[in-house]
C-alpha cells in the first residue's frame, strides 16, 4: 500500500472580505490599499500573509492570515469611495492542500486543467467539485493550494476528500 | 483441451482456475473468459434472446452479440457481461444466461415452435384480443418472459470515481493506426492520451501474424507501448472504453480500474468516469467483420474468421479441427493459413472466382472451392455443413467450425454521436464518416484503410495534421515497412435458398425473414425497419449486424444500401454500468448537504432533521415519552408562546446591497419604499418577478447610508441573488451599487416569546434591549466575543421577538450560550414544524402561498405597493387578469365541527354546489392544528375572500376524502392586534 504525499490543513484565524469596486474606481487605487497589484482576470495576488483572488468583473476576495475579527471593517473603513467590503470571514471554509499528489486529488474534482502548463502558482479557478461551489488558487509550485468552499457544505466535502484520498 | 503447446501472449507461467456453469476450468494469465472456455472446449455459452436458440461465441471482441454470461455472484453479481471482453483471473465465476433449467437442456427453447407467430412485430398484432386481457394477463407474462439477464436486486458494494483529462490529442484505440498517431505526437512533443479498452496495446498486432519493420507485429505493439509509457508528455489508458463523444470536445471513457482483479483493493474504485477535453482527438477504433447471411449462421460453433486468428493467434486455443473457412474477403484466407499451421483441417469456400492466395494454401493442404457458397449449417453445436458448388450442386462437410469472413465495416459509431450521417463507401463496401464533429479525424481501420501498411501510414498522417494545426508544423511522418495484408473484399450480403434459419441480429434474434416481412408490411425507412425487427436495438447496437440488415432491406425495397441509408450509433458505445455516471453521488450522499452552524448541537439535542433545498434544518425536537410529533410540535408552540422558544433562521437568505445607489435600487426591487428607511431599522418587503406574480418576500435594514442587509425566503436565496445581479449588471448598470450574499457569514437564531426580551438581557447584558432603546422593527449591532453580533426586533411568530445573528464560526458558541441564558425560562428550542404553525396562526404567508401564482393583492398586501415610485413588475402586475377582484385572495379557515381537520391542497365549494371544476372557488394554501386555539385551523385563497368572513364554505378533498364545512374568517387567529409583538 503507497502513501499518498499530501497534506491538507483547515486554515484557521483568517480574515475574509469580499471586495467589490464602486463604479469609476481606480483598480489600481484599490490595489495600493490592499498592498497588491490586482489581478484583472481569475487570478490571485500574493503580498505577506494576504492573498487578493479576482473572483469576478471588479471583485475580490480578500484573504488574510491572522486577522483581527475587525479585519473586513477595517477594510471597509480603507476603501470609502472605492470600494464596498462584505465580511466573508465565517462564510467560507479554507483548506490547504500541499504534496505532488494534491494535484491529482484536486484534478479527480475540478474539470478545469491543472497542468503546469495552464495552471500555476497565482492562477485561480471558480468552479464546482461534487456539486459544490469551490475558489481555488495555486499558492506555490510545490504544488500547494488554497481551497475555499462554503462553510455549509464542510461535511460533504469531507466526504468527496476522503473517498478520493482513499483512491489515490 | 484445445490449448495448443505453443504460441499466444498468454502468461503459461501463470495458470488459473475458474469456474462457468458451476463447473471448474483452467486457463493462464492473459486469457479472456472467452478464450479460456474456447481453450476448454465449451462450445454453449448463451441461449438467445427471443427463441432461446444455443448459442456459442461469435467474435473475440467488444462487439461480441452471444457470450453473455453473468459475471460473479451476489451484490457483485453483473449480467450480460461479454466473455470476450472479461480478463480472466484467478477464482472468476461466471454464469450463462436466458436459460431454465440448464444451459444444455432449456424449457424456454419451446419457444421455437411457436416462433412463426414470434416474427417481428408480432406483439403488435398478437396479445390485442381480448383488449381486458392485455393488463391482467398478456403483459405481466411476456414481462416475466421479457428481459435479459436478472440483477442481484442488491445494493452495489463497490464503489466508483471520476477523472478529469486535458490533452493535446485525444488517440481513442490503440491498435496500429493508433499506435502510429500516438508516437508520432508523443515524440513531437504534444500533450497526447491514448486511450484503449483492452489490456494490453496493440489491437490487431496482437491477433494476426504480420511483420512491421522486421519484427512480429505484437513485439513492435509492446515496443511501442514501453515507449508510449515513458514519454513524460503521453498518458496510456489501457482497459478504459471510450463511451460517448459529446458537445465542447468533450470525450468521455470509463477506465475498467478493478474489473479483472478478484476484489477492488481498499478504498480502490471498481472503475473511473474519464471526462476529457481535447484539442484533437484521431478515432482510431478500427473495423468490425461482418458475420455473412446463411441457414444456421447462429450455430455455436461459427464464429467470425478474425476470432478464430485472435483466439489461435493471441490466446492459443484452437476452437475447431475441421473448419469450413467461408471467405468472402482476403482475410479469411489469412484465417485459413492461421488453422491450418495450428493443424486444423481447413476447406475454403470463397463466393468469387479467383483468390491469390489458393495455390499457396492448397500446397499446404487445404481443400479449395471457389464460385461457392455455405448455404446451411447444422447441429449445435456444427457437425455438418452444406455447401453450393459453383456449378450450382450441393455437396455436405463434416465440420465442427465455420469462420465467416464477410468483409469489415468501419467502427465508425463514436463519430455519429453529434448527428454527422455516416456516407457509403463503393470503395470499402461500407460506411465512413464523413463531416465528423470539430476537432476529430478517423484514422486507419475506421477509415477505411484496411491493410496494414495503409493503417499505420494514415495513423501517422492524421497524427502530423494534428501536430501541425496546433503547432503550425510537423516533422515528416514516420514510414512503416509491413508485410503483405490483402484487404479486398466482394461483399456478399445474402445466401439465397436456404433451409435454417438465416440469423442478422444475433442479440436480438432478427431474421432475414424478418427484414423481408417488415418490407412487405411498408417499414421501408431505415429507421422504422430498426425499431420494427429490433435489428441494431440490443446492448451491441448492432456492431455485427446493421449493415447486414440494411442491405437486406435495400435489396427488398429495390434500392441501393446508398439510397437505403443507415442508422446513427448512440452513446454509450458500450453499455455504462450507472454506478460509474454517479460516482460518489449515491444514497444519502446524492446531492451535497448544507448545515447550520448548530447543525451538532440540534443532532445532540435529539433534533429530527428535514430538508429544505440542500439544507438540514431541525423540524422538531423530540422528548422522551412524546407519542408522536405532533405531541412534540404543541408543546414547542405552547413553550414559545407561554414563555420563550429559540429557533435556528441561519438558512434564509442574507444579501448585503451597498454603495451610493443602495436606496435606488431597493426602491426598484421591492413594492414599498426602502429609500426612506432610517439607519438602525428594520422593513418587511414584498419582490414581484418581472411579470406581476410576488416572487419573494422578508425583512431589510439599514445599518449606514450606503449598506443595506436584506433578508429572503431560504427557498429563493439563490433566485434572489440572481434577481439583484441581473438588475445591476444588466437593467441598471449605470447604478453604483454592489450586492453579495452573506447567508454563509452569519449563523441567525430568532429568540421569540413573551421571555424573549428578558432571556437576551440576560444573555447580552451590555446592550439595553428596552422598548425605547431597541422599538419593534429596529436593529442594531454589538460587540460579543470580540466579534460584531447583530439583533434585530422582528417577529414571524406573531410573539414578542428578536433575532440574533452572530459569524458563523461562533454559531455553535452562541446557541448554547442563548439556551444557558434561557434555562430559568424554560427556554424550548423549536423547528421549522412549530415555526409553521405559528406563522399560520399569524395568517402570516409563506412559501405555500408564494407559490409564484399570486400577486400581492391576493395576499392581502396590496396596499403595500407604492404609487410613487417604479418597481419591477408594477407594470404588468395592472394586467387585468391580476387586478381581477374576484382573484382568490387570503383568508383564514375554522372547521364548524372543532374536531376535524383541514387539510392543505383540498379545494373550496360553496355549499349544495357540486363538486365540479366550474365550481371551485379556491383552495387551502396551509394548515395546521392550532394548539393556541385548540382546534384546527387554516388559511386559503378563496374567490372574494376578504369580503365574505362569517359566512360558510366546503373544504372538497377529493383525494384524501371526507369533506369539511368551514367558517371564512380573517387570516389572522392570533393577536389580530398585534400587541404582543410591540411589547
Amino acid at each position: 500500500m503507497s502513501v499518498a504525499d499530501l497534506a491538507i490543513e483547515q486554515r484557521l484565524g483568517l480574515g475574509i472580505a469580499a471586495v467589490m469596486a464602486r463604479k469609476g474606481a481606480s483598480h489600481a487605487a484599490i490595489g495600493a490599499v490592499l498592498g497588491a497589484d490586482l489581478p484583472d482576470r481569475a487570478g490571485a495576488a500574493f503580498v505577506q500573509n494576504r492573498a487578493v483572488i479576482g473572483v469576478g468583473p471588479g471583485s475580490w476576495l480578500a484573504v488574510q492570515a491572522d486577522a483581527p475579527p475587525d479585519f473586513a471593517n477595517g477594510l471597509a473603513t480603507q476603501l470609502i469611495g472605492l470600494a464596498s467590503v462584505s465580511d466573508q470571514s465565517s462564510g467560507y471554509r479554507v483548506l490547504r492542500l500541499s504534496g505532488a499528489d494534491a494535484r491529482t486529488l484536486l484534478q479527480r474534482g475540478l474539470a478545469i486543467d491543472l497542468h503546469p502548463q495552464s495552471f500555476g502558482p497565482g492562477s485561480t479557478a471558480t468552479s464546482v467539485i461534487a456539486h459544490i461551489g469551490v475558489i481555488l488558487w495555486q499558492v506555490d509550485d510545490r504544488p500547494a493550494y488554497d481551497i475555499a468552499t462554503f462553510s455549509s457544505y464542510a461535511a460533504s466535502f469531507e466526504h468527496w476528500l476522503d473517498a478520493t484520498i482513499a483512491a489515490l | 483441451m484445445s490449448r495448443l503447446a505453443t504460441g499466444g501472449l498468454i502468461d503459461r507461467s501463470c495458470p488459473l482456475t475458474f469456474s462457468f456453469d458451476g463447473k471448474l476450468y483452467a486457463g493462464f494469465e492473459g486469457d479472456t473468459l472467452a478464450s479460456a472456455l474456447v481453450a476448454n472446449d465449451v462450445r454453449l455459452v448463451g441461449r438467445s434472446f427471443k427463441y432461446h436458440r444455443p448459442r456459442g461465441i461469435l467474435t473475440a471482441g467488444g462487439e461480441e452479440p452471444n457470450a453473455l454470461v453473468t459475471l460473479r455472484s451476489g451484490a457483485y453479481a453483473e449480467p450480460n457481461t461479454r466473455a470476450t471482453a472479461v480478463s480472466l483471473f484467478d477464482g472468476l465465476e461466471a454464469a450463462s444466461q436466458n436459460r431454465w433449467p440448464s444451459l444444455r437442456f432449456d424449457l424456454l427453447a419451446a419457444n421455437q415452435l411457436a416462433a412463426p407467430i414470434f416474427v417481428a412485430g408480432f406483439y403488435y398484432k398478437t396479445f390485442m384480443w381480448p383488449a381486458k386481457f392485455w393488463e391482467k394477463l398478456y403483459e405481466p407474462l411476456i414481462r416475466r418472459a421479457a428481459g435479459l439477464g436478472a440483477l442481484s436486486m442488491l445494493p452495489d458494494p463497490d464503489h466508483y470515481d471520476r477523472e478529469h483529462g486535458f490533452c493535446d490529442l485525444l488517440v481513442i484505440g490503440g491498435g496500429a493506426a493508433g499506435l502510429a498517431a500516438a508516437l508520432a505526437a508523443g515524440r513531437a512533443g504534444l500533450r497526447v492520451m491514448l486511450v484503449d479498452e483492452d489490456a494490453r496495446l496493440g489491437g490487431r498486432l496482437l491477433a494476426e501474424r504480420h511483420q512491421i519493420d522486421g519484427i512480429a507485429s505484437a513485439l513492435w505493439a509492446e515496443q511501442a507501448a514501453a515507449e508510449l509509457a515513458a514519454l513524460p508528455n503521453v498518458e496510456v489508458l489501457n482497459r478504459t472504453t471510450l463511451f460517448g463523444i459529446y458537445d465542447g470536445r468533450e470525450y468521455c471513457a470509463v477506465e475498467r480500474v478493478a474489473d479483472h482483479l478478484p476484489q477492488a483493493a481498499a478504498g480502490q474504485p471498481r472503475q473511473r468516469l474519464w471526462k476529457i477535453v481535447a484539442r484533437r482527438a484521431i478515432l482510431a477504433t478500427g473495423a468490425i467483420e461482418r458475420p455473412l447471411v446463411f441457414g444456421g449462421n447462429d450455430r455455436p460453433g461459427v464464429m467470425t474468421a478474425s476470432a478464430v486468428s485472435t483466439y489461435i493467434n493471441r490466446y492459443a486455443a484452437l476452437p475447431g479441427r475441421r473448419a469450413i473457412v467461408f471467405a468472402a474477403s482476403d482475410s479469411g484466407w489469412a484465417t485459413a493459413a492461421d488453422l491450418i499451421d495450428a493443424g486444423a483441417q481447413v476447406t475454403i469456400v470463397d463466393p468469387r472466382e479467383a483468390a491469390p492466395a489458393a495455390d499457396t494454401l492448397r500446397q499446404r493442404g487445404a481443400d479449395i472451392l471457389m464460385g461457392a457458397v455455405v448455404s446451411d449449417v447444422s447441429g449445435a453445436p456444427v457437425r455438418r455443413v452444406t455447401v453450393r458448388l459453383a456449378d450450382g450442386s450441393m455437396r455436405t462437410l463434416p465440420a465442427d467450425l465455420v469462420a465467416m469472413a464477410g468483409g469489415w465495416s468501419p467502427a465508425i459509431g463514436l463519430g455519429s454521436n453529434l448527428g454527422a450521417k455516416p456516407v457509403w463507401s463503393e470503395k470499402i463496401n461500407a460506411f465512413l464518416l464523413d463531416d465528423a464533429p470539430a476537432g476529430l479525424a478517423p484514422a486507419g481501420a475506421a477509415a477505411g484503410h484496411f491493410a496494414l501498411g495503409d493503417a499505420l501510414a494514415d495513423g501517422a498522417a492524421q497524427a502530423a495534421a494534428a501536430i501541425a494545426d496546433l503547432n503550425g508544423k510537423a516533422p515528416a511522418p514516420a514510414r512503416y515497412r509491413t508485410s503483405e495484408d490483402r484487404a479486398e473484399a466482394t461483399p456478399l450480403w445474402h445466401v439465397p435458398g436456404k433451409r435454417g434459419k438465416a440469423f442478422v441480429d444475433f442479440q436480438n434474434d432478427v431474421t432475414d425473414a424478418d427484414i423481408a416481412l417488415a418490407a412487405r408490411e411498408g417499414f421501408v425507412s431505415i429507421e422504422h425497419l430498426k425499431r420494427y425487427t429490433t435489428l441494431g436495438m440490443a446492448t451491441d447496437q448492432g456492431k455485427t449486424s446493421q449493415l447486414n440488415g440494411h442491405a437486406l432491406l435495400a435489396a427488398a425495397t429495390g434500392k441501393t444500401i446508398a439510397e437505403a441509408g443507415t442508422v446513427l450509433s448512440r452513446p454509450p458505445y458500450q453499455p455504462v454500468a450507472i454506478g460509474v455516471l454517479a460516482g460518489h453521488h449515491r444514497d444519502a450522499h446524492f446531492r451535497p448537504e448544507r448545515r447550520t452552524a448548530s447543525h451538532g448541537w440540534a443532532a445532540a439535542q435529539g433534533a429530527s432533521f428535514v430538508d429544505a433545498g440542500m439544507w438540514k434544518r431541525a423540524q422538531w425536537f423530540a422528548r422522551p415519552g412524546e407519542r408522536d410529533w405532533l405531541e412534540t410540535v404543541n408543546r414547542e408552540v405552547r413553550m414559545t408562546r407561554g414563555s420563550v422558544g429559540i429557533c435556528d433562521v441561519s438558512t434564509l437568505g442574507k444579501i448585503d446591497i451597498l454603495g451610493p445607489d443602495a436606496p435606488t435600487l431597493l426602491d426598484r426591487l421591492y413594492i414599498n419604499t426602502f429609500s426612506t428607511l432610517p439607519i438602525g431599522k428594520a422593513r418587511y418587503g414584498v419582490m414581484l418577478r418581472e411579470d406581476g406574480f410576488v416572487m419573494d418576500d422578508g425583512t431589510t435594514t439599514r445599518f449606514g447610508q450606503d449598506c443595506f442587509f436584506m433578508t429572503t425566503t431560504t427557498a429563493n436565496a439563490a433566485r434572489v441573488m440572481q434577481h439583484i445581479d441581473y438588475a445591476r449588471q444588466v437593467l441598471w448598470p449605470e447604478l453604483d451599487v454592489q450586492a453579495t450574499s452573506v447567508t454563509e457569514q452569519w449563523a441567525t437564531y430568532s429568540v421569540a416569546g413573551p421571555n424573549a426580551r428578558k432571556l437576551l438581557q440576560h444573555a447580552f447584558p451590555a446592550i439595553d434591549l428596552s422598548n425605547e432603546a431597541l422599538p419593534y422593527m429596529g436593529a442594531a449591532k454589538f460587540a460579543w466575543e470580540g466579534f460584531e453580533a447583530r439583533i434585530f426586533r422582528v417577529s414571524f411568530s406573531g410573539e414578542l421577538a428578536y433575532e440574533v445573528s452572530a459569524p458563523a464560526l461562533l454559531g455553535d458558541r452562541l446557541i448554547r450560550h442563548l439556551f444557558e441564558a434561557g434555562l430559568s425560562f424554560d427556554a424550548v428550542p423549536y423547528g421549522t414544524e412549530a415555526l409553521g404553525v405559528m406563522r399560520i396562526e399569524k395568517g402570516h404567508p409563506a412559501g405555500n402561498e408564494l407559490n409564484g401564482q399570486t400577486t400581492a393583492t391576493d395576499l392581502g398586501m396590496g396596499r403595500m405597493m407604492s404609487a410613487k415610485k417604479d418597481y419591477i413588475g408594477r407594470a404588468m402586475a395592472q394586467r387585468p387578469g391580476l387586478a381581477d377582484p374576484a382573484r382568490p385572495a387570503l383568508v383564514g379557515l375554522k372547521p364548524i365541527d372543532r374536531t376535524l381537520r383541514i387539510r392543505a391542497g383540498a379545494h373550496l365549494l360553496a355549499p349544495g354546489a357540486s363538486a365540479v371544476a366550474a365550481n371551485d372557488r379556491g383552495f387551502v394554501t396551509s394548515a395546521a392544528w392550532s394548539p393556541t386555539l385548540g382546534h384546527a385551523i387554516a388559511i386559503a385563497l378563496l374567490t372574494h375572500g376578504p369580503d365574505r368572513y362569517g359566512e360558510r364554505i366546503i373544504v372538497h378533498d377529493p383525494v384524501r376524502g371526507g369533506d369539511v364545512e368551514a367558517e371564512i374568517c380573517h387570516p389572522v387567529f392570533v393577536d389580530r392586534e398585534g400587541t404582543r409583538v410591540r411589547g
